[in-house]
């Protein structure tokens, strides 16, 4: 028997059977009455100031209740301090194809849709930025006017003495890597609904009811009180059941506001559910990202110095951007030994929808770049992959060189787990020897980490990150009252199995009341990591609260102290004696208590078992209903904030990249790359992943399996394809997110490196893995073929130019003449060019210039 | 345009509807029935979320026209996923989805409860090759697929054994 | 998104259909068999008629029968899945049982038609949008617009032939019938292509494609089908090239391909027939027929992939399917 009842098993998600039925309700599964449909205006342009919005027309068509212009919520927002950037509907200018213009409420969604093409607008078109490198050269037509060369943020970060570094270094390598953009494609598109209550007492607009398909409801809470000058004690934010996020619904998106927004001027309840498409113009995936790395080792393999620049290719807003670009570099600490350090980063605004975060933010496509830079390395010193990363591991507990704090790091044991499952060295070797046709096959490794949240919460201050209430029934029952978020993470089981085993109690007897800003005390939200490792710390001292009441209830009853009392599995019992299970004579008292319902037959049992006199044990029912005797109501409040020691240096951006507790991966992918078309099929993934402490097995398994499975499908065929500013494949047929047949098995190796701090040792578990298995083809590629890819995703054409350049062989010319082994730039789709790259007037020598023109006016 | 008097059978049960022509199926059971376990998770006919079955054989909610699939000629029935728990408890693969991680977020699920249901029903012991094929008509963006095959393997092994009966 | 407003004619039978046809061709009638190519379309404002025909509901359309000397005839509502399923197709036209498994994914499978997948509209990724969209870059000549964004200032439509099924029924000289109020005729499939994006069929306003038939002469031919694809299902061929070979002894005695994916039509390669009758398969072989199939390829960019790769990838799928389809031993008549 383990240590635990409820940890460490494999439980079903308690939610699940809401799932595989179809009752569970997601946000567009609701409706009210007298509930209106909002559809959006979007815009056409790049970025041109709005002259005029005429929705006359609109207003008229049957069934139209109003239409909403930014002039309706013109106070600024955006999901960091920093970066309040973003109205509900454009004000003033439209910074990208897709920005959000104007909003129709009607009775129906097709005759919003209708009544979308009568809305007039003039537009001023300005030139366009598309380019990050490019638009950083601007000095005028900034895309917002308060950042000079649209550059949104910049940071130069030097730990260390990287110049010392690279001057000890025995070979140093450099290079450009460049990641294209990939996006979350949750499979719920987003959805809100909005209403207002009326008041009571003055007669008027009262409170403001929002269902948000969100990963941040307190957020969305506070960004709501600011655009609607609404007190956050006048909003109650709900989050239903949510279809996946991934970071995609982990910010405020534009919908949510502007539901809010036409509910109060159509003064009905308002639901938007964006298309498809809409989904990928609200974006907030992973940006393009450049990256120039240059990496120093010693002979016998240890890391010298890293130094690395990177430009995001950041979109209009803002969003998280401060923040990923601040992972980028603060991460690139922690996985290994690095003694010197220097980064500098650019965030760039262009006319694209936003990027913001998205599973293994910030790190992903820099850690591309390292881990593939490291087996550039390894060949060039002649070390095995697998060596090089050893010889530079953490030595732990310790302080990185950029104040990262690390405790827990299983990463010696991933990597030998995953070495020893895929048989590394004999596997290599023997496919060095055999040839199937035109298929080469190779082993590709690599390692990755992620944060378990971050130490420092986007609002700066000491309050805790998560707070968490639990009630005692009258009957034994358990209700956990909780602000954390579940996405399909898993996070209302987590807190029911953490709840359960802190108070002894059965799995049954809990019941997760989750991420209601009346219901539920402050959780920051779901995103980079942090559920399990806070809320799950403050379910675990929130359930302590009232255990100590319980237990102090149960001492008097059975006469013991306090610390004698033992709880598990709905029994109470006194240390030293027999565990009632393992007792004969406890059929009378499960008896008693078994059948006892609720607070009814309450003063029955009270009387029975005052009759019995004092007992060893007692149900765990019996013991709940005591403590009632004793002191009245039986609840517990815990609350989590990060310790001071783990927030990081005092550097500027310095607050972004400190967690508690740090997961770590490592992977070995098995690939066959076909060398007369380019395709690579991937056949195996080894993924070992230390998550601290596994709470629930196959929770664990599946978030790991989700990431590698989603990294793969960022190595291999997801990417946006732009054109000026126009995003050509804005939905699920032409994003090509992995289907069944491509999908390959992921082994996955569970390693528990139990953390210190975190709830039973848990960190976290399902974003670290993702970040590994990019380099991990593109090394398995270089294994096969003896051809390093430096440009992201790895699709078919890409892998067959590259391959034609080492094998001498006919060149494939791609787009924009960017030669994937080396590129210089990031690329675009072919086609007519028509913007320009300077604003969407149509070329010169553009045949249907006029025309066109005319008809988007 | 103006509604047309309708006769629809979901899950067992006959349902007369005013709609209009162009309503697509999936919008009348979310929006007239009800009925909103079946997902839209796109627009252009690719994700599966929306599945439903048509007399036994699975089917896109949101390519069909309502009004093309009234039970007039006896047939035409449709199963969407509130029909597949059985006397009230969970089917097999419900269950087994929940166990093994099938399902994270769910919105999916729905699609691929009514594309394993119909492989199940029409091959009670499925190869590996066939159970992929068989779910490549759904997209997931959490599970990456492994832990389903567990799910369906599960589910036909208590099948089998009746546990489910 | 919502479908576009129109009235719903649901046909029992040909004559019905072809009566409905004549007497809202003004209005403007779009057929709809299984919806997959049609519906998402229309929520894109790519079409919004006046009535949509279902045609489902035409049971004299949903056969395979075997007419013994003839060959196979095969309703034009025939779903995709039952000819995936069949085992006469499979053992007698593996080449059209390989493309059609390629198809979409097997629930769309189940709903598309081999009628629809020949009717298929021409694809681009400038065409293919919402309305929304295809606003944002001023239309295209297909939809809306006035010029060609593939072809820069280009006046003519270069929009893709995107069905599977179309490329192996050229190879086995499928024909079809087309009925009309006139009355039904039968043509080869290939001259039911235009090869021109915005005009890519010539099937009159009040004619229907009713059955495709499958040529005795051409059953036993050993077939390969591949496809281009980013992702192992629910897609429209990125290229694709279709082979079926049929050898005496060791010699080739007949041999077809075609492609598709790349032209605004299917197309056969005729040359590449004249190059392998009465020779043997070899890599050289193979080659040529690689070469040949890529000069008739002309690939824009309508769709993900760059052009040039799209036509690399028929080159080398018609090499490596010519000697798949080849194989060294006794083909299946011998």
């Amino acid at each position: 028997m383990s240590d635990f009842a409820i940890i460490g098993k494999p439980v079903a998600l308690i939610d699940s059977a809401g799932k595989t039925t179809g009752q569970g309700k997601y946000t567009d599964d609701l409706s009210m009455p007298g509930m209106l449909i909002g559809k959006i205006l979007h815009s056409p342009l790049p970025h041109a100031r709005i002259k005029r919005i005429n929705p006359t027309k609109a207003v008229k068509l049957e069934g139209v209740v109003s239409v909403v212009v930014g002039t309706d919520a013109p106070n600024k927002y955006g999901i960091l301090p920093v970066g309040h950037d973003e109205t509900a509907l454009a004000v003033d200018k439209v910074r990208y194809v897709g920005d959000n213009v104007a909003c129709v409420v009607a009775t129906s969604e097709s005759i919003a849709e209708q009544a979308l093409e009568l809305i007039d607008v003039e537009y001023e078109p300005l030139p366009a930025y598309f380019d990050p490198e490019e638009a950083m050269k601007a000095e005028s037509d900034l895309i917002h006017d308060h950042r000079p060369h649209n550059i949104e943020k910049e940071y130069h970060h030097v730990f260390g003495d990287p110049g010392a570094g690279f001057a000890q270094a025995d070979a140093i390598v450099e290079g450009r890597y460049v990641a294209g953009e990939v996006t979350h494609a949750a499979m719920e598109p987003h959805s809100t609904l909005a209403y207002f209550e009326l008041d009571a007492l003055t007669g008027e607009e009262g409170r403001l009811v929002v269902q948000s398909s969100t990963q941040v409801p307190y957020y969305l809470q506070h960004k709501l009180s600011i655009v609607l000058d609404k007190p956050m004690a006048q909003i109650r934010v709900i989050k239903p059941l949510v279809g996946g996020g991934f970071g995609g619904k982990s910010e405020i998106i534009p919908l949510e506001i502007i539901a809010a927004v036409a509910a109060r001027k159509a003064k009905a309840p308002v639901k938007i559910t964006y298309t498809r498409e809409e989904v990928f113009w609200a974006h907030r995936g992973r940006p393009r990202t450049i990256i120039d790395l240059k990496t120093g080792v010693k002979r016998d393999g240890s890391l010298t110095a890293v130094a690395a620049k990177v430009i995001q290719d950041g979109g209009a807003y803002c969003s998280y951007g401060v923040v990923t670009i601040l992972y980028s570099g603060a991460l690139l600490g922690a996985l290994y030994d690095i003694p010197n350090i220097q980064y500098d980063g650019f965030r760039v605004l262009t006319n694209k929808p936003a990027c913001g975060a998205m599973r293994g933010h910030g790190t992903v496509n820099v850690r591309f770049a390292f881990e593939s830079q490291l087996d550039e390395l390894a060949l060039k010193i002649g070390m095995d992959p697998y060596d090089i990363r050893k010889r530079n591991l953490l030595k732990p507990p310790c302080v990185t060189v950029n104040g990262l704090r690390v405790q827990s790091y299983g990463l010696p044991e991933c990597i030998e787990k995953v070495v020893k499952a895929s048989d590394w060295a004999a596997r290599r070797a023997e496919y060095k020897q055999k040839y199937n046709g035109t298929v080469r096959r190779g082993l590709g490794l690599a390692c990755s980490h992620y944060v378990s949240g971050a130490a420092n919460s986007i609002i700066r201050s000491d309050m805790p990150h998560s707070t968490v209430n639990i009630k005692i029934e009258r009957d034994g029952g358990v209700v956990v009252y909780t602000g954390a978020s579940d996405i399909g993470q898993g996070s209302d089981t987590m807190v029911a199995q953490i709840a359960a085993e802190v108070l002894g109690c059965t799995l049954g007897r809990i019941k997760v009341i989750a991420a209601d800003t009346d219901l539920t005390p402050v959780d920051i939200g779901s995103y980079s990591s942090r559920v399990t490792f806070m809320n799950g710390n403050a379910t675990m001292r929130a359930a302590e609260d009232a255990k100590k009441k319980i237990i102090a209830a149960a001492a008097r009853k059975m006469q013991c102290f306090e610390a004698d009392v033992l709880m598990r599995d709905d029994w109470v019992w006194k240390q030293g004696t027999k565990p009632p299970w393992e007792r004969t004579t406890t059929a009378g008292i499960a008896e008693v208590s078994g059948h006892v319902d609720g607070q009814v037959l309450r003063g029955s049992l009270q009387q029975k078992r005052k009759d019995e006199g004092p007992k060893d044990f007692m149900t765990f029912e019996e013991a709940a209903v005591s403590a009632m005797d004793f002191a009245g109501a039986v609840s517990g409040t815990g609350a989590y904030a990060p310790p001071k020691d783990a927030r990081g240096g005092g550097h500027k951006g310095g607050g972004v990249g400190p967690s508690p507790a740090y997961s770590y991966s490592a992977q070995v992918v098995d690939a066959g790359v076909d060398t007369e078309t380019g395709e690579v099929t991937v056949h195996k993934v080894w993924a070992a992943h230390d998550c601290g402490r596994a709470l629930n097995p196959v929770a664990v398994e599946g978030q790991v399996i989700g990431s590698v499975w989603m990294g793969l499908g960022q190595a291999l065929q997801e990417e946006f394809v732009w054109k000026d500013g126009l995003l050509m494949n804005p939905g699920m047929l032409e994003y090509k997110s992995p289907s069944a047949v491509e999908s390959p098995e992921v082994v996955t190796f569970i390693v528990e490196s139990i953390d210190p701090e975190g709830p039973f040792g848990a960190k976290e578990a399902s974003e670290g893995s993702l970040a590994a298995v990019i380099p991990a083809v593109a090394n398995a590629i270089f294994d096969a073929t003896g051809m390093r890819l430096r440009e992201s995703p790895f699709t078919p054409e890409r892998v067959l130019s590259g391959i034609r350049k080492v094998m001498g062989l006919k060149k494939i010319n791609m787009t924009n003449d960017v030669d994937p082994t080396e590129p210089h730039t990031l690329r675009e789709h072919g086609g007519s060019l028509w913007f320009k790259g300077k604003g969407p007037q149509r070329h010169e020598m553009d045949p249907a210039r006029k025309p066109a023109l005319s008809r988007e006016q | 345009m103006k509604k047309e008097l309708i006769e629809l059978k979901v899950n067992g049960r006959r349902h007369e509807l005013a709609i209009e022509p162009s309503k697509l199926l999936l919008d009348t059971l979310r929006e007239d029935l009800g009925l909103t376990g079946s997902k839209r998770g796109c627009d252009d006919s690719s994700c599966g979320a929306c599945a439903v079955l048509l007399d036994g054989t699975p089917m896109l909610a949101c390519t069909m026209l309502a009004a093309a699939y009234q039970c007039d000629g006896g047939g035409n029935e449709v199963t969407t996923v509130e029909g597949v728990a059985e006397h009230g408890a969970l089917a097999a693969i419900q269950k087994a989805y929940g166990d093994w991680g099938g399902s994270q977020c769910g919105y999916c699920t729905p699609g691929f409860m009514m594309t394993v249901k119909s492989l199940l029903d029409n091959n009670p012991e499925p190869t590996e090759e066939e159970i992929k094929r068989a779910l490549s008509s759904n997209l997931c963006r959490c599970t990456g697929y492994t832990q389903m095959y567990e799910a369906v393997k599960a589910a036909i092994k208590a099948e089998q054994q009746g546990t489910n009966v | 998104m919502s479908l576009p407003s129109f009235k719903l004619l649901r046909p029992r039978n040909v004559e019905d259909a072809l009566g409905f046809l004549h007497r809202y061709e003004k209005e403007g009638v779009q057929i709809c068999a299984g919806g997959t190519d049609l519906l998402p379309s229309m929520k894109q404002r790519l079409f919004s008629p006046a009535y949509v025909m279902d045609i489902r509901g035409i049971e004299e359309l949903t056969h395979i029968r075997v007419v013994p000397g003839l060959g196979v005839e095969l309703g034009s509502l025939v779903k995709l899945s039952a000819i995936e399923d069949s085992g006469f197709i499979a053992t007698h036209y593996p080449v059209l049982r390989e493309a059609v498994m390629t198809v979409a994914s097997p629930i769309l499978r189940n709903m598309g038609t081999l009628g629809g997948n020949l009717c298929l509209d021409t694809r681009c990724l400038w065409y293919n949008q919402s309305l929304q969209w295809r606003k944002s870059c001023g239309y295209c000549i297909k939809k809306d617009g006035d010029l060609c964004h593939v072809a820069p200032g280009g006046k003519v439509c270069w929009a893709v032939f995107s069905g599977d099924s179309a490329a192996a029924l050229l190879c086995l000289h499928a024909e079809i019938e087309i009925a009309s109020p006139k009355g039904r005729r039968r043509i080869p499939l290939a001259d039911l292509y235009t090869n021109i994006g915005d005009d890519r069929m010539r099937l009159g306003k009040s004619e229907i494609l009713t059955r495709i038939f499958l040529p005795e002469a051409s059953a036993g031919y050993s077939g390969v089908y591949r496809k281009l694809r980013l992702r192992g299902s629910i897609d429209y061929p990125l290229a694709g090239v279709a082979v079926a070979i049929r050898k005496k002894g060791k010699i080739i005695d007949d041999a077809r391909v075609a492609i598709t994916g790349v032209n605004p039509a299917p197309r056969l390669v005729k040359d590449a027939t004249h190059a392998l009758i009465g020779r043997e398969m070899n890599e050289h072989a193979a080659m040529v027929v690689g070469e040949l199939a890529a000069r008739v390829a002309k690939p824009l960019t309508t769709s993900l992939l760059t052009p040039e790769y799209r036509r690399e990838m028929i080159k080398v799928f018609a090499k490596q399917s010519a000697s798949r389809a080849t194989p060294s031993g006794p083909s299946i008549r011998d």
